[in-house]
């Protein structure tokens, strides 16, 4: 290897160490919810890995089959009552995991353009702080292990 | 500790009475339930006089209701299923109540639940009768403010009802499958 070519090589993994290590976002056991094809909604869990070296914050979600995408939680008032809940920002700490399941944290997915049928699989992109994006297929299912 | 002893032949003996009863023993709430009359997923007046003789599985949801709603509607299926596996599914009717009329109309009931494979009735009607119902059974309901996809604020218990049309069990949204079915088979 040409002395030239290896010192840039050199220099570019001094670089790439010295940008802050890369956000890494993995996801768990991804799923959206299958529903009636005259749905307008559905939604999706999975269990959210923060691998890399920061916090990770989500900052908005998005899919193909939805024109909105949003994260949700739900809140329980004192009488028992649930509701449900926009959070407009996600922060998974380095090293730490978010769980998205049925009755709790969820993705939803608003007016639908089209509703996906179990046996498909939707690709769902994460936006993360920084401008990248995490994106992973999030299989349709008509319920999963995480349902409890 | 030292109590411990004592405490085991009682939870052994609970446990062998309540593997070997026949008869349900769910006791019968007298506080929640009645009579109501709304209209069902064809557009014909539905009584719930019309589910005596048979046990029933209710529960209220809307159909824009993407996470607690359907999940609830997939494990009710999965208890009819279970029950139809059993050869017991044509005692045994589900029923979901909307609180949101304006937008789960007969015909959009219709269309939505043959999907879940359950014979389930849907029920629908004015505000103020669904109201009424929702209130019987201690069901809270509010549609939170906004334009357009609005969500409500809601509880989401099931309901347990024995052959006549008495409410015998509440659970939880994320009931037990294997429980509902034990129960709803003890009624029968
Ligand atoms: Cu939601």
């Amino acid at each position: 290897m040409p002395k030239a070519c290896f010192n840039a090589l050199l220099a570019g993994a001094v670089l790439a160490l010295a940008v802050p290590a890369h956000a890494e976002l993995t996801f768990s056991d991804p799923w959206l919810r299958a529903v009636p094809p005259v749905s307008p909604t559905m939604a999706g869990y999975a269990t959210l890995n923060n691998t890399g070296e920061d916090t990770v914050i989500i900052t908005g979600v998005s899919t193909p089959v939805a024109g909105h995408t949003m994260l949700h939680d739900v809140e329980t008032a004192a009488d028992g009552s649930r509701r449900m809940v926009h959070l407009h920002h996600l922060a998974i700490p380095a090293g730490e995991s978010l769980v998205l399941a049925p009755g709790n944290r969820h993705l939803m997915l608003m007016k639908l353009t089209q509703v996906p049928a179990p046996g498909d699989s939707v690709e769902v992109c994460f936006h993360l702080n920084g401008g990248q994006d995490a994106c992973a297929a999030f299989p349709v299912k008509r319920a999963s292990q995480s349902d409890g | 500790m030292r109590k411990l002893p004592y405490i085991l032949p009682v939870l052994l003996a609970l446990l062998v009475a309540g593997c070997g009863k026949q008869e349900s023993d769910l006791p019968v709430n007298t506080r929640l339930g009645g009579e109501f009359t709304l209209t069902d997923h064809n557009g014909e007046p539905f009584s719930q006089a019309q589910l005596k003789g048979k046990v029933s599985i209710l529960f209220f949801g809307y159909t824009h209701c993407p996470d607690i709603c359907p999940a609830v509607l997939a494990r009710v299926a999965q208890v009819y299923r279970q029950l139809q596996e059993a050869g017991e599914a044509g005692q045994v009717q589900p029923v979901f109540i909307t609180f949101d009329p304006e937008r789960d109309t007969a015909e959009h009931l219709k269309e939505y639940l043959p999907w879940f494979k359950a014979d389930i009735i849907g029920l629908t009607g004015s505000l103020a009768e669904i109201r009424e119902v929702a209130t019987q059974y201690g069901v809270v309901f509010i549609k939170d403010q906004a334009e357009q996809d609005y969500l409500f604020t809601h509880s989401d218990y099931i309901y347990l009802l024995d052959d006549q049309g008495r409410v015998r069990k509440l659970y939880p949204a994320d009931f037990t499958i294997d429980e509902v079915v034990t129960d709803a088979k003890s009624l029968l």
